[in-house]
């Protein structure tokens, strides 16, 4: 079973991601910001990561870079808020930038594609 | 007997203290003698001076012709005997030999029986011999020639007294000539007036009519001074002709000759070389000596001597004279300079109070023209157009006399009274425009006089202003000509010496550091202008940005609530049976969240999430307005800029983002030439398969980039120590790939690195062409993140 990590400060969307995702036949693991999320990477041989960008403590792009110096082939997907993070080269390093929307059908597409195998 | 013999010597004492001059004396002498002997012949010959001939000097018959001026050498006939034996002898006409040895003798008195010849001598020297004829056969008594004897000796003695007198006369003569000489000497240092004494003086103690005197340079051969007094004939060799010859061995080097006038009158000159210590060499001559009469006579070794003496103590004087001129030369020259030094400085004072040029190219010209000033006639500032190459005519003005009172610090804030418009004036920078644009391509200053074979003003220019001379100085700053300053004075028609030249030169500096002060005063002023613009612009767009800024906020607040809402609802509606009213309730839920979400994306496009800044521009300004971010690190590390813009049309792109990929390639282009080098930037058009391109080209000589980094530099988060940080590449070529463009790099290991970056050109140009409606090509592509 593929291994997903979905880290949100909102404890709504991890809900929600996370019961999406099982559905979806994944095994879903959970943080609330940057630090936990790392500390899931490093412990858990995950098959890819979703990412808020807005988090306390670290925030998703610190993870990203982090994330990608660890694990550079681990695939990680931006999830946020705001359209405009896009524009900074810091987020360039993701694999996918994904604006957040109630309908969750594009974001399912796209981790499939990436856990097709 | 006795009482006439008393007689005798009683008239010869008496002639011999007699006043009147010695020839006449020894005259009278001869004479008293024969009558007293009663011969009819008494002659003296006397020795000449080089002691080798006796000459006939006085007869009893009277003054002797010049056919009868009759000479012995030493040791010939009775005469020349006598001489040498010093004994006097008596011959008779008849005794063998004696008509013979003294033929010549005889033609003064062919009837001589009788030849007594007598030696005058004094102790140690012979003076001449006296010889005695009578027709008659006569034995002299012994007291006739005791007689004889005395007569003599007092011969000798009057003989020997006018040579001593001779001899004093001369000294006399001479010490009264050293006594002239040292007078006119030491009565002036000015040199002029020295050289017109010394020839007058030389004139007079040797009675010539002319003197002059001429002194050169030895090495040049240069007339230095010369000076003249009296006539002095035109058919002799001039003066410094004269110099070279050298007299007979032995003998001081000197000049003597004659030379023949048209009216064939015979001149005479003589001259003897001046030896200076120094580089100099000169000659001092005399023409025509003098006889009371009027004649003109050769002159004799003692003229010669005399003239020499005369050399030796003028030389001196001359010396002293020559350095006390060149002080004073030296000294007035140091006056003017500092007089100069204090009127430029003055007027420098005075343009240091304005940064305005127009006010500054009125001073410069009121400078130039003021009496107090520089006090040219004219004077015309002509400033170089950089951007047609070509000098304009600044302003002209001429010399004002009205002003003349008041001091020059005040005159030069004047308004000009009267301008020269040079309005009209443009002159191109080549070399066949004459010397306004020659000095300032030669960056010298240029000398036109009419005189001179250099080329003057082009004729469309000279309709408008003449001159006989002027001067033409460039104004140079950091080796760069800005203009030409224009210099004559043609209403006075005074001269332009290479000394005010130099004054000029000063000021032309002076003039050409405050007029570049001013225009890079100007040019900080527009940019503070263009800054402050700048500034109010950004003002008004961050009050835009705070206002979006809210929105976009409260929006995004907005967004993720609605994303849980919006997600559990269509998890509840997967869940509630098809049948259920609560199926229709979730569902209009998510049908308003989506509605909701729609309009939150609507917001956000208006304030800013996606805003770009597409527009029309150039990419050459875009480079440059890049360069002066980073103008200050280039100048720092001293890496030269090289442009080379082709004039490409303005390009579709957003501005703020090639500016972004142009300062991250400059940044990279810094961290690669530390210890300087060349950064080369080139704009050029480009043709791909796909359509026009324009190309930039960013070049740096930091030696290149290691092979085994290459393939990793446009990698986002990759950066090494030595090149770069990485980052900045990524976004250039996140930027250019966003404009449909191409970013690729060339890499030259040991020399440097090239980005060439290519946009295509937009489409709409092409359009345009064909006469179509225009459309923006961001319109066809509009780029979305």
């Amino acid at each position: 079973m593929k291994k997903i990590l979905v880290a949100d400060d909102e404890m709504a969307i991890r809900l929600l991601y996370s019961e999406e995702l099982k559905e979806e036949g994944y095994e879903v693991y959970l943080a609330a910001n940057g630090r936990e999320a790392l500390e899931i990477v490093d412990k858990i041989p995950l098959d890819l990561v979703i990412l808020d960008i807005k988090m306390p403590e670290m925030d998703g792009i610190e993870a990203l870079r982090q994330i990608k110096e660890r694990r550079p082939g681990l695939p990680v997907l931006l999830s946020t808020a705001y359209g405009e993070y896009r524009q900074d080269f810091a987020t360039w390093a993701s694999d996918e930038y994904l604006v957040k929307s109630s309908d969750l059908e594009d974001l399912k597409s796209v981790v499939k594609r990436y856990l097709k195998d | 007997m006795a009482a006439e013999r008393t007689g005798f010597l009683t008239q010869m004492v008496e002639v011999l203290t007699s006043t009147v001059s010695f020839g006449e004396r020894l005259n009278n002498m001869v004479h008293l003698l024969a009558r007293h002997l009663k011969v009819d012949l008494a002659l003296y010959f006397a020795l000449d001076k080089a002691r080798e001939t006796l000459v006939l000097q006085i007869s009893s018959a009277g003054p002797i012709p010049p056919h009868l001026r009759l000479e012995y050498p030493l040791g010939q006939g009775l005469v020349g005997e006598t001489a040498v034996t010093r004994k006097t002898r008596l011959v008779h006409r008849h005794q063998t030999g004696v008509l013979e040895a003294n033929a010549a003798l005889a033609k003064l008195h062919p009837a001589f029986h009788t030849l007594a010849a007598f030696p005058v001598a004094d102790d140690n020297f012979l003076y001449g011999v006296l010889i005695l004829m009578d027709r008659e056969d006569r034995a002299f008594t012994p007291t006739e020639r005791q007689s004889v004897l005395l007569a003599c000796l007092m011969l000798a003695g009057t003989l020997r007294q006018a040579i001593v007198q001779e001899e004093a006369k001369k000294r006399i003569a001479e010490l009264s000539v050293l006594f002239e000489v040292g007078k006119a000497l030491s009565s002036t240092v000015e040199l002029e007036v020295l050289l017109e004494r010394i020839v007058g003086t030389t004139a007079k103690v040797i009675t010539a009519r002319g003197a002059a005197l001429h002194i050169i340079d030895k090495a040049t051969g240069e007339a230095r001074v010369s000076s003249r007094y009296g006539q002095i004939p035109p058919v002799c060799p001039a003066l410094p002709e004269m110099l070279p010859s050298s007299g007979a061995p032995g003998e001081p080097p000197h000049y003597e000759g004659q030379a023949v006038d048209a009216e064939g009158r015979t001149h005479f000159c003589l001259a003897v070389p001046l030896t200076f210590k120094g580089p100099l060499m000169g000659t001092l001559g005399v023409y025509d000596k003098l006889s009371p009469a009027g004649e003109f006579l050769p002159f004799d070794p003692e003229n010669r001597q005399l003239l020499y003496t005369m050399a030796g103590v003028v030389v001196n004087a001359i010396e002293n004279a020559l350095t006390y001129q060149q002080v004073e030369d030296l000294a007035e020259r140091n006056e003017r300079m500092v007089e100069n030094l204090t009127t430029l400085q003055e007027i420098y004072r005075a343009l240091l109070t304005t940064v305005q040029t127009g006010k500054l190219l009125d001073m410069v010209l009121q400078g130039l023209t003021q009496e107090q000033g520089l006090g040219f006639d004219r004077a015309l500032v002509l400033l170089v157009d950089e951007a047609t190459m070509t000098l304009k005519g600044g302003k002209g003005a001429r010399r004002t006399p009205a002003l003349l009172r008041s001091p020059l610090s005040e005159a030069l804030l004047q308004p000009l009274s009267q301008e020269i418009s040079l309005a009209d004036w443009q002159i191109p920078l080549r070399a066949d425009q004459g010397p306004l644009a020659q000095a300032v391509l030669m960056k010298r200053p240029y000398h036109y006089h009419q005189a001179q074979k250099r080329p003057g003003l082009p004729a469309a220019l000279a309709r408008k202003y003449t001159a006989q001379e002027l001067y033409v100085v460039p104004l140079i700053v950091k080796d760069r000509a800005t203009g030409v300053l224009v210099v004559d004075n043609q209403d006075s028609g005074r001269p332009l010496s290479t000394e005010v030249l130099g004054v000029l030169q000063m000021f032309a500096a002076q003039a050409a550091l405050v007029l570049e002060n001013a225009h890079l005063y100007s040019t900080i002023e527009a940019n503070n202008r263009e800054l402050l613009l700048m500034r109010e612009r950004m003002l008004e767009s961050d009050r835009l940005a705070a206002l979006s800024s809210l929105a976009s906020g409260m929006a995004h607040e907005i967004r993720n609530p609605l994303v849980s809402i919006g997600g559990f609802a269509r998890r509840i509606s997967k869940l509630v049976e098809e049948k259920s009213p609560l199926r229709g309730y979730v569902e209009v839920i998510q049908e308003e969240v989506t509605r909701l979400e729609k309009l939150l994306r609507e917001i956000l496009d208006f304030t800013g999430e996606n805003l770009s800044y597409y527009g029309d521009h150039e990419l050459a300004k875009l480079i440059d307005d890049t360069l002066v971010l980073v103008q200050r690190d280039l100048e720092a590390s001293k890496i030269k800029v090289v442009k080379e813009y082709a004039g490409l049309p303005r390009l579709h792109c957003d501005d703020r983002q090639m500016k972004q990929v142009f300062y991250n390639l400059f940044q990279n282009a810094l961290q690669a030439m530390p210890g300087g080098g060349t950064l080369t930037i080139r704009t050029y058009p480009l043709e791909k398969p796909d359509g026009l391109y324009e190309a930039v080209a960013i070049a740096d000589t930091g030696g290149g980039i290691p092979l085994e980094v290459l393939h990793n530099i446009f990698n986002p988060f990759f950066s090494t120590k030595d090149y770069g940080t990485g980052l900045g590449l990524a976004i250039a070529q996140r930027i250019i790939s966003r404009h449909y463009g191409q970013i690729e790099v060339n890499n030259e290991m040991g020399k440097g690195v090239t980005f060439i970056i290519s946009l295509p050109v937009a489409k709409y140009c092409l359009v345009k062409e064909t006469g179509q409606s225009a459309v923006p090509a961001s319109a066809l592509h509009a780029p979305r993140g």
